[in-house]
């Protein structure tokens, strides 16, 4: 018996076509170039023959057939462009119009609407109709960032069919009937959606259309730039329409083996930061207690003069994973060669001897795969959160019957898609992990319950886990971060090698894998290859001495700056004020430090504090190359040009080289780009360099304990404290309002004001409502939020997002307890006024 | 020769501009550019830029925007925020006014667009729009 697929042959206008059987006839001819109109079928999603646009004549069926739902038989006969076919498409065009608006000159989509592109080619030209249209209300505000227009929209079901299929959040849905019918959310709330960008751009009419982008440009104004997105660690492939040196708007670029041709909405509307009246334009220099302005030469002047001053081993770098590769490695050259340091690090956010400080970020499997898992294993790690385009992926996976298991301290918004969700007490995710492996590997749990998890639970996902032929094993900031993260990552690591799979390691945004790949780390070089055997390479391509031994990691760094151990310290493109996990560490290196650089767009928080702050561009504003989560590398292309002087971040480490008297001379981008590839094997433009040349990384510290042999951590237990009740769990969200975003007014928006979530229980018990102003205090601060409650958050447990510039997490945790307690009370109601409440937190 | 004996007789076409000028234009004479209004005051112009992309020598610039109930401008949802014209570079086709969906702009009869510098040649909108309904000798009541 062949397995081979069975291809049948038809014909279509005269033309054989040999598909494999099950295709659709619109498919088939398509293949050999013939045109069939369409405006429901879109070919991510399956056909639904909504609209009768795709008719077709097949010979001995009496009636048109719709194309896109008629599967291709032996012998068929097809036509596309007879005169009843014609008549037929006509027909169909002259009913969609009756109630269209055909306001096209007031229309965002006129100029690139389908609607408008197919009536021209197949329309009737006129129509017969001469009553009222349908009249709606319009424009209706559905959310922060869609705009719908009821008028126009001809009930293709797109943009339904995209939240129930491909993004499974039934944002959008149809309702009444017939004539009546309409587009809108569920329950009339505001649109709930981290990907309602994408039914704007698969709208084939301008029935949804984006606030952001609202009158802004047409079509023909734009002139449109490849770019990448850079907000996260995915790396998906963008287009900005640029009008007049302003992105318009950021559309997807299909490419298949990261986003296909989706985007989530951080990405569609995350780009206004670029523009905003706040970005750095020259340079400042701290006198008299401020900042003030001064030129690029006194600037650079006073750096290099502190830079010569301070002993090498002073000397420290933070950050990098918002430059670009070549960016990234010119730092590293310049701090290597010209400086003479290693104590460079990129993870401005990690813990101190966490395990993000052991694994190698970055996924070992591709994001293709993760699409064609049967089983993933989700820990610590909101998908939808921190890497949407990659949970489009999963979902994928779970049309085809894969099962997630998560294991995670908060329930996730994809609940309702995860077969076994093992939502764990915080700081009990190591025996969770070590029973689910148990489980995998035959034995039974001993535990009635572990975490929080009946033994079934964790027995039933075990199980699934042991069946798995393609798994998938991503581990997420969450667990890594973690009191117990270390032994979580390393029973991964051994259910993976159990399972044939690898673990990935779902850390780091922007361009954290470039710098890890340029070398922005303490103990490697260029390629994550040990310092001690990348370092004769180094010294014979720069023509200088590159110290030997590895130098300070991040957190080592700032508790160096703590204790005076530093004298000068380089922040590029990081926010260490608001990564660092602990606040109060971060203030006193702060004043322990006797000179800070900062080199960045906005005036961040690290920024406001620093004596130098050099102005820099951003990613749209760069050429060159970065590296996403999978270690792909994409070209970047410049859109716009920076504002005022600030410059391109390598051009910067080149300008204060030459002022201490060494020259790195780049012709540009291209001869970063060519060096690089001499030092990293696999490093070429749209490769994937492999985790495997960067190569699993030493601690930092060098003191890496054998994380197999460490005891499993003493669970917190019920949380006992008194004056602090609840157990505080971070993480991170899509929308947030950090230096960045707070300035995209449409994600400032979709993030709203800082929040936290309480499971109801625990709201009721310190009588907070819904929305309460509520102050949460920890041993260390407080920070003023909304209440929302929950029951995603077990019971005595508080959810607090990072990212809020006004409300940093950070301030609350110590970083010398193992878990965080808080306590929360809701501000009093101020007499006089409901519009005052909630403005009185303390700070 | 009888054609040229003909026109040597005759009094001759040209005139002395600009000290003489011509009494008026042909009526479909096409010179400046205005913006026209409807008659209750709503700018006609609903920024569609439709002027824009016929323009043969890329002249105009629209930059739309959107009406709010405090801040009507137009009729309908969109209109011209600003609306520029070279002057300099038209060249006076009339494909502009062919091509809007409203009847917005027109060209007029005046022809002295002269100056001396060139910025001063960029029409922006508030030199464009007619300072009252119809003062640019179009029925400000017409359909289109």
């Amino acid at each position: 018996m062949s397995h081979l697929p069975q291809t049948v042959t038809l014909t279509i206008d005269g033309k054989a076509v040999a598909v494999p059987k099950g295709t659709t006839v619109y498919n088939a001819a398509r293949q050999v170039g013939i045109e069939i109109p369409i405006f429901c079928y879109h070919d991510r999603m399956p056909p639904l023959g909504a609209c009768r646009m795709c008719l077709v004549k097949v010979d001995k069926m009496p009636k048109l057939q719709t194309s896109c739902t008629l599967e291709a038989a032996e012998g068929m006969g097809v036509s596309t462009t007879t005169p009843d076919v014609r008549a037929g498409q006509e027909a169909i065009l002259e009913f969609l119009l009756i109630n269209h608006p055909l306001d096209c000159p007031i229309c965002d989509k006129g100029g690139e609407c389908p609607l408008q592109d197919q009536t021209y080619a197949y329309g009737p030209g006129r129509s017969r109709f001469i009553e009222a249209k349908r009249d709606f209300a319009k424009p209706v505000s559905l959310g922060r960032v869609l705009v719908l227009d009821r008028e126009r929209c001809i009930l293709c079901w797109r943009c339904v069919r995209f939240g129930e299929l491909v993004a499974g959040d039934d944002a959008l849905k149809g309702f009444e009937r017939g004539f009546h019918t309409e587009i809108n959310t569920p329950f009339t709330l505001p649109v709930e959606s981290k990907f309602i960008g994408n039914t704007i751009a698969i709208c084939p009419v301008g029935a949804l259309t984006a606030k952001t982008y609202r009158f802004a440009a047409r079509p023909w104004d734009n002139q449109t730039v490849p770019s990448v997105c850079t907000l996260c660690g995915v790396g998906c492939a963008v287009e900005f329409d640029v009008r007049g040196g302003a992105i318009t708007r950021t559309r997807a670029r299909e490419q298949p083996a990261i986003n296909d041709i989706w985007l989530c909405d951080l990405g569609f509307f995350g780009h206004n930061y670029v523009h905003h009246s706040e970005r750095l334009r020259t340079p400042l220099i701290r006198r008299d207690g401020g900042l003030v302005e001064t030129t690029w030469d006194e600037a650079l002047d006073v750096v290099a003069r502190r830079l010569r001053a301070a002993s090498p081993s002073r000397v420290a770098m933070l950050g990098g994973a918002r430059l670009t590769n070549e960016d990234a490695y010119v730092a590293g050259r310049f701090f290597r060669s010209v400086v003479g340091t290693n104590h460079l690090d990129h993870r401005t956010d990690a813990t101190p001897d966490g395990a993000s400080l052991q694994a190698p970020w970055g996924m070992a499997s591709s994001i293709a795969e993760v699409g064609d898992a049967d089983t993933i294993v989700l820990a610590g790690c909101d998908i939808t959160e921190e890497y949407p385009i990659i949970w489009l992926r999963m979902k994928r996976a779970v049309d085809r019957g894969a099962a997630i298991i998560a294991i995670t301290p908060k329930a996730l918004e994809i609940g309702r898609f995860i077969v076994h969700h093992l939502v764990h007490r915080y700081g009990s995710g190591a025996q969770v992990v070590s029973a689910l492996m148990e489980a995998a590997s035959g034995a039974s749990p001993g535990a009635v319950e572990t975490g929080g998890i009946p033994r079934e639970a964790i027995s039933a996902a075990g199980a699934r886990l042991a069946h798995a032929a393609r798994p998938q094993i991503l581990i997420g900031r969450g667990a890594l971060d973690a009191p117990d993260g270390a032994k979580i990552h390393a029973v991964l690591r051994d259910l993976a090698t159990l399972l044939h799979a690898s673990v990935n390691v779902m850390r780091g945004k922007g361009n954290a894998f470039g710098a890890d790949l340029a070398g922005l780390l303490p103990h490697a070089g260029p390629g994550g290859r040990p310092l001690a055997e990348v370092r004769r390479d180094l010294e014979s391509r720069w023509g200088a001495t590159v110290v030997d031994g590895a130098g300070l990691n991040a957190p080592e760094i700032i508790d160096a700056a703590g204790q005076g151990r530093l004298d000068v310290l380089y922040v590029a493109a990081a926010d260490p004020a608001t990564d660092v996990p602990d606040r109060a560490r971060w203030n006193e290196a702060r004043a322990r430090l006797p000179f800070l650089v900062v080199q960045d767009a906005f005036l961040t928080q690290t920024a406001q504090v620093a004596d130098v702050v050099l102005p820099a561009l951003v990613a749209p504003e760069k050429d060159g190359t970065v590296s996403n989560i999978e270690g792909r590398i994409q070209r970047l292309h410049a859109a716009v040009p920076g504002p005022g002087q600030s410059r391109a971040d390598w051009e910067i480490f080149a300008a204060l080289a030459a002022r201490m008297g060494k020259i790195i001379a780049y012709s540009g981008w291209e001869e970063i780009f060519e060096e690089m590839r001499t030092l990293i094997p696999g490093f070429a433009l749209d490769a994937r360099v492999s985790r495997k040349g960067v190569g699993d990384r030493v601690s930092g510290g060098g003191t890496e304990p054998s994380r197999a042999a460490r005891p499993l951590p003493p669970e917190p237990g019920p949380p006992s404290n008194v004056e602090f009740p609840l157990i505080l769990i971070i993480g991170d969200v899509l929308f947030d309002r950090g230096a960045m975003t707070s300035r995209s007014p449409a994600i400032a928006d979709l993030a709203g004001e800082p929040w936290a979530l309480l499971h109801p229980d625990d709201a009721s018990r310190f009588g907070i409502a819904e929305g309460d102003a509520t102050v949460m205090r920890s041993r260390r601060g407080s920070v003023a939020v909304r209440a929302k409650l929950s029951s995603a958050v077990p019971p005595g447990q508080v959810f607090l997002p990072r990212g809020y510039d006004g409300a940093p997490a950070n301030a609350l945790v110590d970083l010398s307890e193992p878990v965080t307690r808080v306590q929360a009370a809701a501000l009093a109601p101020v007499a006089g006024g409901s519009e005052r409440r909630g403005e009185g937190g303390p700070r | 020769m009888a054609v040229t004996f003909r026109y040597l007789f005759r009094p001759p076409i040209t005139i002395l501009y600009p000290e003489a000028k011509r009494a008026a234009v042909q009526p479909r004479f096409k010179g400046r550019h205005w913006l026209t209004l409807y008659d209750d005051g709503m700018e006609r112009c609903v920024g569609c830029e439709l002027c824009v992309i016929v323009c043969p020598s890329q002249a105009i610039f629209v930059q739309a925007g959107e009406n709010t109930p405090e801040h009507q401008v137009s009729k309908g949802e969109r209109y011209a925020a600003d609306f520029q014209i070279n002057e300099l570079r038209c060249i006076f086709c009339g494909f502009c006014e062919e091509a809007c969906p409203t009847g917005a702009i027109v060209l007029g009869r005046e022809y002295e667009l002269a100056s001396f510098t060139r910025d001063s040649m960029i029409y922006t909108k508030p030199m464009l729009t007619e300072p009252y309904p119809g003062s640019s000798g179009r029925d400000p009541k017409r359909e289109v």
